[in-house]
């Protein structure tokens, strides 16, 4: 699940591999190792901390911090545990949901400052179009896979990966009862899986 | 195999959507169970991939090195002290030995001044970290205060919209107290009419009781009236009886028209009067008894109704005996009279009318 940059065209195992290979040197102080795991993963995880934050500082600073911890904590690194950019994407996010939760003290607030009303759907539908030139091949197989999802499955995986927000807050946010939230997530991820060829 | 149960599980678990016991058991699981484990990998890199649905963002050049400058801070910072070079324990002979303390002490200054370049640099890096972190804490407050803020204005507006809304109840309520307090009003005014009505109803039915009463007693007279009536009529007819006699005496009877009037009054039901005609002289005699006495401007009228004529024809007026209302008087007709259906008195003005005005006082047929 890495973008392309001088493996653009590998297949997503392979490029699993170098992934991994890059962090153990990272791992080792290799700073040109770290110099290409940043071209590689930067893209993607900048987008992605910019669309749970909706800043664009905020963003570059969580992504900031997420290298800072993967220079540190490389040799941690477990491959049995999931890919390098998994592992990534896993520091990005989470250092960007506590800042989203740390912006909403209140339900109230979270309710009103979050949402399909800050236009997840239109970034995805943009970002089908205009910027698929520049995608790699990772980024325009999955939005190709999300884009075969039915829209309510999507809009539940989007709400639990962007949103910041708890199962209960995405019923009510999809004005749906909980048990079929889950289920969607659930259909939706399996569905997102298999069209990705993810399986174990 | 997995059930459904768990694959929901899982697809939550891998977005961090699991919590409190549900994430305690889950935790479980997963440590009991490989194919779990196995499963969870699969979900967090389909999770993970979910990213690049994100809008591509390119980051800038100064990301980049301000990342590369922080590393290499992190790397300064713990590899300094390794740096620190240690006089080595060789031995050396004093002629040699001014040119090397002098080097080993510049080498000494050399290392001194570099760790404490290095922990300026280091210290540097701490309070640049130190200020981002506060600025961070001192946009976190800001939009903890806007949020707080943005809070005390809906609850400002809520209070308000209650305040409002309270105020409306409290008008319609007085509206409707004041709607009840006129119904109450009415209702107090309805009944006072009905208290009123009431007594009415029971001053006529006193009324009525007392008109029976004397109704009871009129029918008691009536009664004995009556019976004076039915004893006069023989009387009556004896009479009538003695002038046919009479008139037997003086001519032929066949012809004349024979018969008892029977009073119309209320205040004399006891009055009566029987009138013969005689057709062949066109003239008759009349006999009246117990007729009311007449005022000075009164007569009493008598009309033979023949049915030729549209209006009864006038047969005379006369008077009675104001203290026995008696009189006997023959009569003549003002127009021819053919044939005589009944004979009717009428109490009339003074002199008589041509046409009958006043109330009939007898009647017969």
């Amino acid at each position: 699940m890495t973008p392309p940059a001088s493996t653009g065209s590998l297949p997503p195992d392979e490029r699993q591999q170098i992934d991994a290979r890059l962090l153990q040197r990272v791992a080792q102080g290799d700073k040109l190792a770290f110099g290409e795991l940043y071209d590689r993963f930067s893209g993607p995880l900048l987008g992605a901390a910019q669309q749970i934050l909706r800043d664009s500082a905020e963003a570059q600073d969580v992504v900031h911090d997420a290298f800072v911890t993967l220079w540190e904590k490389a040799a941690t690194f477990e491959v049995s545990r999931g890919s390098a950019f998994s592992w990534v994407v896993t520091l990005v996010r989470n250092r960007a949901i506590d800042r989203v939760r740390m912006r909403r003290r209140r339900a109230e607030i979270l309710a009103e400052s979050l949402p399909a009303d800050l236009g997840y759907a239109d970034a995805a539908t943009e970002s089908a179009g205009s910027e698929s030139a520049a995608l790699g091949d990772d980024a325009r197989a999955v939005r190709a896979a999300v884009a075969t999802l039915p829209v309510e499955q999507k809009r539940a995986l989007e709400l639990a990966f962007f949103g910041g927000l708890t199962q209960e807050e995405i019923a009510r946010k999809l004005s749906e009862p909980l048990g079929t939230v889950k289920a969607r997530i659930r259909r939706g991820l399996l569905k997102l899986r298999e069209s990705l060829s993810l399986r174990p | 195999m997995i059930d459904e149960h768990h694959e929901e599980l899982a697809s939550l678990y891998v977005f961090d959507l699991l919590e409190g016991a549900e994430l305690a058991q889950f935790e479980q699981a997963l440590a009991r169970d490989p194919a779990l484990r196995a499963l969870v990998a699969t979900l967090r890199e389909t999770a993970a991939a979910v990213a690049h649905t994100a809008p591509t963002v390119q980051p800038p050049a100064s990301l980049k090195h301000r990342v590369l400058a922080s590393i290499e801070a992190l790397e300064q910072s713990t590899a300094a002290p390794d740096n620190v070079i240690r006089p080595s324990p060789t031995v050396f002979r004093m002629g040699q030995l001014i040119p090397w303390t002098a080097a080993a002490g510049l080498a000494l200054c050399s290392v001194w001044l570099g760790s404490r370049y290095l922990a300026t640099r280091v210290e540097s890096d701490l309070l640049r970290k130190e200020q981002k972190l506060t600025e961070l804490t001192l946009t976190s407050s800001r939009q903890q205060l806007e949020a707080e803020r943005i809070i005390a204005g809906r609850q400002l507006q809520e209070a308000q919209k209650q305040i409002a809304s309270t105020g409306k109840q409290l008008e319609t309520t007085l509206a409707q107290v004041t709607a009840q307090d006129q119904l109450l009003a009415e209702a107090r005014a309805q009944t006072t009419e009905r208290d009123r009505l009431v007594a009415e109803a029971r001053t006529q039915l006193t009324t009525r009781e007392r008109e029976i009463a004397t109704l009871t007693q009129r029918i008691d007279i009536f009664t004995g009236a009556t019976e004076e009536i039915g004893r006069k009529l023989g009387e009556a007819q004896q009479q009538v009886a003695l002038l046919t006699s009479e008139l037997k005496s003086q001519g032929d009877l066949a012809d004349f028209k024979i018969t008892a009037l029977a009073s119309l009054l209320k205040n004399s039901p006891q009055a009566l009067a029987v009138a013969v005609w005689d057709p062949s002289k066109q003239e008759g005699v009349l006999k009246v008894e117990k007729l009311p006495a007449l005022l000075a401007n009164q007569d009493y009228q008598l009309w033979i109704v023949d049915p030729q004529y549209l209006n009864p024809v006038d047969g005379g007026v006369f008077t009675v005996d104001p203290t026995t209302g008696e009189r006997r008087m023959k009569f003549k007709a003002k127009q021819p009279v053919g044939a005589v259906n009944a004979f009717a008195v009428t109490l009339e003005r003074k002199g008589g009318v041509p046409k009958a005005e006043g109330p009939f006082v007898l009647l017969g047929k």
